[in-house]
């Protein structure tokens, strides 16, 4: 598959007798937004740094724009040609916000266009601030500035959102639908399911340094979150009555009881369950107290797929990002 | 543009930058490159001086100034580049096409443009103060200075490279530094050491720099006459940026 923005094939990276990276394979189209989804420690961040030639792989391959990272001729190539926003990146504390852009300008021997480039991540207040009395989330944004602005073809951001506040976080998701619209291949690294749901064309989701599932969100969804759930409560009912007094109620799916309410886990389609629960309530004249609808989201997904949860991981840990 | 102008383009953007980001808006970087060896320069002339003051500060101003050419490349580089790569400036910059030769060259240029500085705040302070006379020709002066950062730049950068982690980069320093001060002819003649230990402690770098450097500057010698030694300092210059070349690690 020649046609691939990136490819990696086989991809092991060992620190003595940890593995960090384990086997990983996958190739990227160009034009998609490829997201690495999985806990800190699983990998992710080794695996795009391989892709970038920081870290040498210990054995496998990666292939990125045709280019070898690690074979210095093509590294030299390749950064002219890929945009990079790393977890920490740390720059000159006592440079102005100005000088970084418009030195980095000159690295890439392009006009300076410091001011529109600071606008686009929000950073036109901050011009002539120090780097170093900058937020981390204002840090991260500069990260992402530096990232975009030579309009590299493919971009990689590492855990990009970490320690961003709301602001940023709109910012980048502006960014990568823009990106998105000018045919750009983005890998980005996350631990956050919206950002993986909301934001990437395809997401692998990373355990323990291996690849344990690939595919569009939507697809992984339908694949692994399992029913949607109906949360349902009226006065007086039951569901044991309700399923002797009315069998077309049987095939919708599993019911249970849930603390105050009864859950429906929904067999079929469901709009035709809610259809029959609100018919069923209205013939008999019950009340409705609760009637929610849950469908399943990437992460009844994730944690089908690893049996870990993500939703205790700790909030900006971009370690040292926000130092 | 041709490269090379785009090189020497960035060089100076990149000299420019180190300069304001790292001494001319760093209190403490300027106050131990410039407050502090003027300090050294009125204490040990006082305390050190065998003869007169004006004789022990002719033997200081060149001594001091030699002693901030060692420590601005086993510190200022040195430890200043173990620093950048755990802090994760470096891997930052090797994600940019700025040529890794820009990269150095502004480094060694920052240094030496701040050397200048120094040689020129304490033969100012030594000329007023204690009548120190600088006879030597600028332009030679100018060169063996040039060198002389060059060579410790270079072993100083052997230090970033093969020292991987910031505290023991700060810690090789200053074992290196201190002492050499002392060993090298810089602040204390190596005469007054023992039988054949002077001999040996020309044998140094260090030694035949500030000496060659002292005799250009302050008795007027010619650069023709340290011919031997400058070939010496070259040598190491250039093994020290073959090391560096060889184990140097962005990541």
């Amino acid at each position: 598959m020649n046609d691939s923005a990136i490819s990696v094939r086989r991809l092991v990276k060992a620190y003595g007798d940890l593995r960090a990276v384990d086997d990983i394979s996958f190739e990227v189209a160009p034009g998609t937004i490829f997201g690495l989804l999985g806990r800190n420690g699983a990998g992710k961040t080794t695996t795009l740094e391989t892709c970038i030639g920081l870290t040498k792989p210990t054995s496998g391959s990666v292939r990125v724009d045709g280019l070898d990272p690690t074979r210095r001729p093509d590294f030299e190539q390749l950064r002219r040609r890929v945009g990079v926003q790393l977890q920490a990146t740390s720059l000159p504390e006592k440079a102005l916000v100005r000088e970084i852009l418009s030195i980095f300008f000159e690295y890439y021997g392009l006009a300076p266009h410091v001011a529109e480039l600071a606008a686009r991540v929000g950073l036109e207040e901050k011009l002539d601030r120090f780097v170093g009395k900058l937020s981390g989330g204002e840090q991260q944004r500069l990260a992402l500035a530096l990232a975009l602005l030579h309009d590299p073809a493919i971009l990689f951001l590492d855990e990009p959102t970490a320690g961003m506040d709301a602001f940023g976080r709109r910012i980048l998701w502006g960014e990568i639908d823009r990106l998105r619209e000018a045919g750009k291949t983005v890998v980005l690294t996350t631990h956050y399911i919206e950002e993986a749901e909301r934001l990437c064309d395809e997401v692998c989701i990373v355990q323990a340094g291996r690849i344990v599932a690939r595919d569009t969100p939507a697809a992984l969804v339908a694949a692994y979150g399992g029913a949607a759930t109906i949360a349902f409560s009226a006065r007086g009912f039951t569901a044991d009555e309700a399923l002797a007094a009315d069998p077309t109620l049987a095939p919708l799916g599993r019911w249970a009881k849930v603390s105050e309410h009864w859950s429906l886990a929904v067999a079929g389609e469901p709009g035709a369950a809610l259809g029959a629960i609100v018919a069923y309530a209205n013939a008999r004249g019950v009340s409705i107290d609760k009637l929610d609808l849950r469908r399943p989201d990437l992460e009844d997904a994730f944690i089908a797929i690893t049996g870990e949860s993500l939703a205790d991981e700790t909030v900006g840990d971009g370690s040292g990002a926000a130092a | 543009m041709l490269p090379i102008l785009r090189g020497l383009r960035l060089l100076f953007v990149q000299t420019r930058a180190d300069f304001v980001w790292y001494f001319w808006r760093d209190g403490e970087m300027i106050f131990w490159s410039l407050a502090f060896p003027v300090f050294f320069l009125f204490v040990f002339s006082f305390a050190l001086g065998s003869g007169s003051t004006r004789q022990t500060s002719t033997f200081l101003v060149p001594g001091l100034i030699g002693a901030q050419v060692f420590s601005s490349g086993f510190w200022g580089v040195g430890a200043m580049l173990s620093t950048f790569r755990e802090k994760k400036v470096l891997r930052r910059i090797y994600l940019t096409p700025l040529p890794a030769w820009v990269f150095f060259a502004a480094l060694v240029l920052y240094r030496m443009t701040l050397l200048a500085a120094q040689a020129a705040l304490l033969a100012t302070i030594g000329a007023l103060c204690f009548h120190v006379r600088v006879i030597g020709n600028p332009l030679e002066i100018a060169a063996i200075l040039a060198l002389g950062a060059a060579t410790f730049v270079s072993l100083g950068a052997v230090i970033g490279a093969v020292v991987r982690s910031t505290e023991s980069a700060n810690n090789v320093a200053s074992v290196l530094t201190v002492p050499l001060a002392f060993v090298s002819d810089a602040y204390i003649p190596i005469d007054r050491f023992p039988g054949k230990v002077p001999d040996l402690l020309r044998l140094l770098p260090s030694t035949e720099f500030v000496d060659a450097f002292r005799g250009i500057a302050m008795d007027g010698q010619s650069l023709a006459h340290y011919a031997g030694w400058i070939g010496l300092l070259a040598l190491w210059a250039v093994a020290g940026t073959a090391v560096t070349a060889r184990y140097f690690r962005w990541v």
